[in-house]
């Protein structure tokens, strides 16, 4: 087998424009009742991206993903795969497969007839589909299994017959809806990596649909945020993580600390504001559009933050606090800091020795401060 | 010392506690089923007499102090001799059979659609085939006789709508021994059915249509192997009543119907035969005992091998 392009190395179709996208959703809506799951949502995802929908539970990413798949239809708007307005399809004559969140494996059939299931519809003979289904359990790493029942599996073990259930009629998009949700931590880690090799060997567009921020960050291309029926931001991950344009996603991606302040200098190329909650001028290195005495955040993440006993030099971006809590992770520690004005503020520290008699312990004043690019100014 | 103790005492009294609910089912069983059943079996292998009871005793005391046991297979030797016995098993199993798929063919589609409907919806029907039961079953099957009699609802709206000209001929017949079997027993088929039906996934359905199946290939490959054990139950409750069912071709039949509950009753109260009809009640109670017990087996063979 060719070793596979990564496309998010490669080409960059959302950004060149240079493809027709693969699928395009078009001010799609969705109301139950008084309830709008979906909100005017237009996005277009482009051939084998790796799109995630990332959102809490009840943001509409499901029903978005179900009005793909054909099981919900939409209040108004428009869905095209491949240039096929999908309107007037019925869900078992799409061009899309889905898996299950609960896996939905058929409890009364074998392995090989659940994977065997969507050719033997499809009118493939069965010599033919056999090979299919031997091929896609070896894909999926399952073979010898193929004579067993769903209750006879392992959780990581059904999770990959759904899988292979889905891919097996090689379709033009996969929906999956929280593909590694039921799996445990260490199983999900491996399997997110096996997701992501499937993908690129056999280039079928996937839309997964996850809560797990750090799942979505692992397996997309980019990502959608959603909240409350719409996509707030879309994005590459570094993009969605280091340039949040809300509150909501820099506060819903990864754990950031949120300063309120309001600008007392606005230049062409530097931006100062003012913060009372962290008693502290900050200093942004570059032009932000807005208007002096304007309220705005900054946000800045934990890892990007300085803590020292010692006063670091400088005028801006410098506040003073006392440990309040320390979590050790292994890894990084976790400091909480409380300012005298009772913010409380997170900072993670990486644990680069074995032994560091230099340690900050509890209820010790220390300093935090970070970089004048550090941080990202949000005005909503 | 003294916490041993009563632990042990709590113990102990745990363990009367499960005796003691297990021995009142047990006890009831003994007496209402295990004891007449005997009393039955034994009578079966008596020998009618004109006497007070119509049978002779089991047991004689010998003139010499003795006990001599009395069994006379007699009984059984004629159900196996006389063609009418056999006509009638295999036409109650027949009738039996036949009312079964009908019932199953009618109660499936309801079962079906309450299931699947909205819960305020469900629970309306789900009451609406329960309420018959409010009702005596000796007059639902009564209410069958003005219904389906010459000059009866059926044949009346039949004839002013010009569909027939002459009143049909529906009471007396095998037609209406149906009718009544199938609206007495269609509850027992409907609810094991909705059970079942009720607990279907409906991913599996939607994991059915998004792989390439049409509703109705969805049906047959998905809905349908998944409630055969509701399947499986409501044939049994309907199936099995039926074969010894009484009232309703007493009632609806006419003297070419023939089953076997009948024949019990003319061996008992006509003929004062009391051990032919016991024995007549005994081979019935084998013929479905034995189909029972095999399917059990099997079932739980299936269960074990799934598990």
């Amino acid at each position: 087998m060719a070793s596979p392009q990564r496309i998010s190395t490669g080409a960059k179709p959302w950004i060149e424009q240079s493809e027709e996208p693969f699928i395009r959703i078009s001010n799609l809506t969705k109301k139950f009742g008084e309830f709008t799951a979906v909100d005017n949502i237009s996005l277009d995802i482009y051939r084998e991206e790796l799109f995630c929908l990332l959102g809490g539970s009840g943001c509409g990413k499901s029903t978005l993903l179900r009005m793909l798949a054909g099981f919900e239809t939409p209040t108004s708007g428009r869905i095209e795969i491949d240039g096929q307005d999908m309107a007037a399809v019925p869900a078992y004559a799409r061009p899309t497969n889905m898996m299950f969140q609960s896996y939905a494996l058929f409890p009364h059939m074998s392995v090989e007839k659940n994977v065997a299931y969507g050719l033997m519809r499809d009118g493939v003979a069965r010599s033919e589909a056999n090979d299919r289904v031997v091929e896609m359990l070896k894909l999926v790493q399952l073979d010898g299994f193929g004579k067993r029942k769903p209750d006879q599996l392992s959780g990581g073990q059904r999770q990959r017959v759904a899988l292979a259930r889905s891919l097996i009629k090689r379709p033009k998009l996969l929906l999956l809806d929280e593909p590694l949700g039921a799996l445990d931590k260490k199983l999900r880690e491996e399997t997110q990596f096996e997701l992501i090799n499937i993908q690129e060997t056999l280039g079928v567009t996937f839309i997964v649909v996850t809560h797990d921020q750090e799942e979505a960050m692992t397996l997309s291309s980019r990502i959608g945020v959603m909240d409350q029926g719409e996509i707030v931001q879309v994005g590459e991950p570094h993009e969605i993580y280091e340039f949040p344009q809300s509150r909501f996603v820099a506060d819903f991606i990864g754990s950031v600390n949120m300063f309120e302040g309001r600008v007392t200098d606005d230049a062409e190329n530097y931006v100062r504001i003012h913060s009372k909650e962290g008693d502290c001028d900050i200093h942004v290195s570059h032009g932000v559009s807005c208007s002096e005495n304007q309220k705005m955040w900054l946000a800045v993440r934990p890892e990007k933050i300085n803590i020292s006993r010692n006063k670091p030099e400088g005028k801006y971006n410098i506040v003073k606090g006392t440990v309040d809590e320390i979590a050790y992770l292994g890894n990084l520690s976790i400091y909480r800091v409380k300012l005298e004005s009772g913010k409380i503020v997170r900072v993670t520290k990486s644990n680069r020795f074995r032994r560091d008699e230099e340690t900050i312990s509890w209820d010790e004043t220390v300093y935090l401060n970070w970089d004048d690019t550090a941080g990202v100014v949000l005005a909503q | 010392m003294t916490s041993l103790s009563v632990q042990s005492i709590f113990q102990r009294l745990s363990r009367y506690g499960r005796t003691l609910v297990i021995a009142v089912p047990l006890w009831w069983l003994i007496v209402f089923f295990l004891i007449p059943f005997g009393v039955v079996a034994k009578i079966s292998f008596a020998e009618a007499v004109i006497a007070r009871p119509p049978y002779s005793p089991l047991l004689e005391w010998m003139e010499d102090g003795g006990v001599a046991i009395k069994l006379f297979f007699e009984n059984y030797v004629r159900l196996i001799e006389e063609s009418l016995y056999i006509k009638a098993y295999w036409s109650s199993i027949k009738v039996a059979f036949v009312s079964t798929l009908i019932s199953l063919l009618v109660a499936y589609p309801m079962a079906y659609y309450i299931a699947r409907t909205n819960e305020r919806r469900r629970n309306v029907l789900l009451m609406l085939i329960i309420l018959p039961f409010w009702t005596s079953f000796l007059l639902r099957v009564y209410a069958w006789i003005g219904i389906l009699k010459t000059n009866g609802v059926v044949n009346h709206i039949l004839m002013s709508l010009g569909i027939t000209s002459e009143p049909l001929v529906m009471m007396q017949t095998n037609f209406a021994v149906y009718v009544g079997i199938v609206y007495t027993y269609l509850p027992f088929m409907v609810l094991p059915l909705f059970t079942n039906l009720v607990k279907l996934d409906n991913s599996l359905l939607e994991a059915s249509a998004d792989l390439g199946a049409n509703p109705v290939t969805t049906f047959f490959r998905v809905t349908l192997p998944l409630s055969v054990p509701g399947i499986i139950a409501g044939s049994m409750l309907v199936f099995i009543p039926v074969v010894g069912e009484f009232v309703i071709p007493a009632l609806l039949g006419g003297p070419d119907t023939l089953m076997i509950g009948k024949v019990l009753w003319n061996e008992f109260f006509y003929n004062r035969d009391w051990p032919a009809a016991s024995a007549v009640a005994i081979v019935m109670l084998i013929l479905l005992v034995v189909p029972i017990m095999l399917l059990r087996n099997a079932q739980s063979a299936s269960s074990e091998a799934s598990s």
